[in-house]
């Protein structure tokens, strides 16, 4: 079954001096949120970007595909931590998306946690999007 | 230009089909947003996405991009992106498809120099670069009076 979400963003001005508002996501679970050049390409003063975004959704879905993964290998998850960091060349492109995860998992040993962690890096659904434009890496550790 | 890193912290308890997870931005702009595997699959209000995320992301990378090649101060911009999820044969859930919506008003710019500029923009929008590789961006775009 296909599965869509939305999001709509109004902007007014020009690149530089103008400034949008991303709204009206589907679920209602976050917006208004204010987006503009400074604050995306320069540091972040409070304001979301669309790399930010991306770091979301890629963590999100990498903690979703690692914690299906162990319960499948009989070793279900209690808690995992993750954070993505994704890079942002101006005038390059999105270049690289840095997964990191400390997970609690009863009976599970560093090196079956580690492939676990590589396997929801190559197939979640965001990396499937990601790959082939943009370097993955992944630190996996337990706690 | 430097490099530029956004991250994005999850903290996931449980498993896959009862678990939750909440999601937070160092800006601060949302904060323990929660999600699950239910409302990934289907809707349900106030619990976001990865794909929800990648919408907002999308949408909000475009409209970026055709504001820099609009260049008009006067110019509103409004872009509706639909991420679409699907299971592919042998591949599992995976993301198929960005659709965006895309309407602007720039004070006395001319159809034919707006097309062009909805290209450039696709051209030039990172995110449409970075999913180009799996998925289909397709562009619906309209320019208003």
């Amino acid at each position: 079954m296909a599965t869509e979400r939305k999001a709509t963003v109004t902007w007014h001005g020009d690149l530089m001096s103008g400034s949008g508002i991303i709204d009206s996501v589907t679920s209602g679970a976050f917006g208004p949120l204010e987006v503009d050049w400074a604050n995306r390409a320069e540091d972040a003063q409070g304001k979301t970007s669309p790399e930010e975004l991306i770091a979301a959704a890629h963590a999100a879905c990498f903690a979703m595909a690692l914690s299906h993964g162990l319960a499948e290998a009989g070793s279900a998850a209690e808690q995992l931590e993750t954070a993505a960091t994704v890079t942002f060349v101006p005038g390059t492109g999105i270049t690289k998306s840095v997964l990191q995860v400390t997970g609690t998992v009863p009976g599970i040993d560093e090196d079956a946690f580690r492939r676990a962690a590589e396997d929801a890096k190559e197939n979640c659904p965001v990396s499937g999007a990601l790959k082939g434009n943009v370097e993955l890496e992944l630190n996996a550790t337990l706690a | 230009m430097p490099r530029v890193e956004r991250s994005a912290e999850v903290s996931w308890e449980g498993n896959l089909a009862r678990g939750e997870g909440r999601i937070s931005a160092p800006s601060g702009i949302f904060s323990e947003a929660p999600y699950s595997a239910a409302t990934r699959i289907a809707s349900r209000p106030e619990t976001t996405s990865p794909e929800e995320l990648l919408a907002a992301a999308h949408a909000g990378c475009f409209a970026m991009s055709l504001a820099g090649e609009l260049r008009e101060a006067g110019a509103r911009i409004d872009v509706t992106a639909n991420v679409v999820l699907d299971e592919v044969d042998g591949k599992g859930h995976q993301i198929v498809e960005s659709q965006l919506e895309v309407r602007a008003r720039a004070p006395g710019l001319e159809q034919a120099a707006f097309d062009e500029a909805v290209e450039a923009a696709d051209r030039g929008c990172p995110f449409s670069r970075l999913i180009a590789a799996a998925a289909k961006v397709t562009i619906n775009a309209t320019l208003e009076d």
